[in-house]
């Protein structure tokens, strides 16, 4: 039987000379992690029949919508249990390998980079940070609030019908864009504070409220790398500014500690 | 407080846009296509979704209706089989012991 080998992360040897890997279930729920040793580093991987996970095998898994989220969340449990033992270089869902030989080949390949990344993770976790807002309030604070968007309301009372009707319409996108920069602004400025305790920081995308499913809207996405011991601090940080925007409508979300899944880039 | 820890009860958006996009990308030498975060989150909330919805009204219907459910299908391409297999079967003993009739004529 030929087996596959299924790659989680890349933790150092010393480490887990004093802690032994954990026994874990791997991603067939049969064979175990173990690990690879590979010159100073070690693969931690688990075996995958090939019969079972070759290449058509996992076309067809990986279609199935709830196999891939039942995985992608057994990868981030096997990950996350060793970033809370050992420092690890973490694997992007399904770094699947043939065989030992052809992981060794591509450990080979980036080895010097690997070696340098594990001692400059060490001691590191990830962070993240989102903020939602609740729009509609927010939008009736920023039409209420704005001098300009005054003005302009009591100017277009004295209009016409017809030309209330337009200007209406113009105010009111005046008024997204307004609330637009505000989010922005506010946002970069909880986010600004917040980079400072940090060694290394990433803006990411938003996602709207189909993909998050709340009825709030996400108007930012950041992660952030620190220091085992600036942690502490950045999290008090994080609860005054919770509290500070709590008021204006944003909601600060922290997740974490997370494996430095952003910041392990390899070129 | 919001200040969570990111182990079983973590969102799932906050896990799909991090083990799917990012972590160290040394592509293996078996290719694995996974549908972008975006698409995938919507279509599990999607599941998720319905099924609790439909579990409580009392439905769930679609774990046999093999046009929602690949594993439905295969069992009824299964029993499709089985019975296939079983009229095979009966057609060849009737013809053995037809055969066998015929056999004692001869």
């Amino acid at each position: 039987m030929t087996e596959l080998k299924y790659l989680y992360g890349i933790i150092p040897t010393d480490e887990i000379n004093q802690t032994p890997l954990p026994s874990f279930k791997g991603l067939d729920e049969q064979h175990e992690l173990y690990n690879i040793a590979f010159d100073g580093m070690e693969a931690i991987v688990c075996d995958l029949e090939e019969s079972e996970y070759n290449e058509s095998a996992l076309e067809e898994k990986t279609s199935d919508v709830q196999w891939v989220h039942e995985k992608a969340f057994h990868h981030h449990e096997a990950v996350m249990k060793l970033h809370e033992i050992y420092t690890v270089i973490p694997m992007k869902f399904a770094t699947i390998y043939s065989s030992k030989t052809n992981l060794e080949e591509t450990l080979t390949k980036h080895y010097q980079e690997m070696t340098r990344l594990l001692s400059w993770l060490k001691g590191k976790e990830e962070w993240n940070l989102k903020i939602y807002c609740d729009n509609d309030s927010l939008r009736e604070r920023t039409a209420a609030h704005n001098l300009t968007i005054e003005e302009k309301k009591k100017e277009i009372e004295q209009m016409s019908p017809g030309r209330q009707y337009l200007e209406k319409r113009k105010l009111d996108r005046l008024i997204d864009q307004q609330l637009e920069k505000e989010k922005e602004q506010h946002s970069s400025s909880i986010h600004d504070q917040l980079a400072t305790s940090c060694v290394k920081t990433d803006i990411k995308k938003n996602w709207n409220k189909d993909v998050t499913g709340r009825t709030d809207e996400m108007c930012w996405n950041s992660v952030y790398l620190l220091e085992n011991q600036d942690v502490e601090k950045f999290l008090g940080k994080v609860k005054q500014l919770q509290a500070e925007w709590k008021e204006a409508g944003f909601t600060l979300e922290l997740t974490g500690p997370w494996p430095a899944y952003h910041f392990s880039k390899l070129k | 407080m919001a200040i969570e820890q990111s182990t079983q009860s973590s969102n799932l958006v906050d896990v799909l846009e991090t083990v799917l996009d990012k972590g160290v990308v040394i592509a293996g030498d078996i290719r694995v296509g996974i549908a972008d975060v975006e698409l995938l989150s919507i279509k599990i909330r999607l599941i998720v979704a319905s099924v609790d919805k439909a579990k409580e009204i009392g439905m769930d219907w679609w774990e046999t209706d093999p046009y929602l459910n690949s594993k439905a299908a295969n069992k009824e391409q299964d029993q499709k089989l089985k019975e296939e297999n079983d009229d095979l079967q009966k057609r060849i003993e009737e013809l053995e012991k037809k055969m066998g009739k015929d056999n004692r004529l001869v």
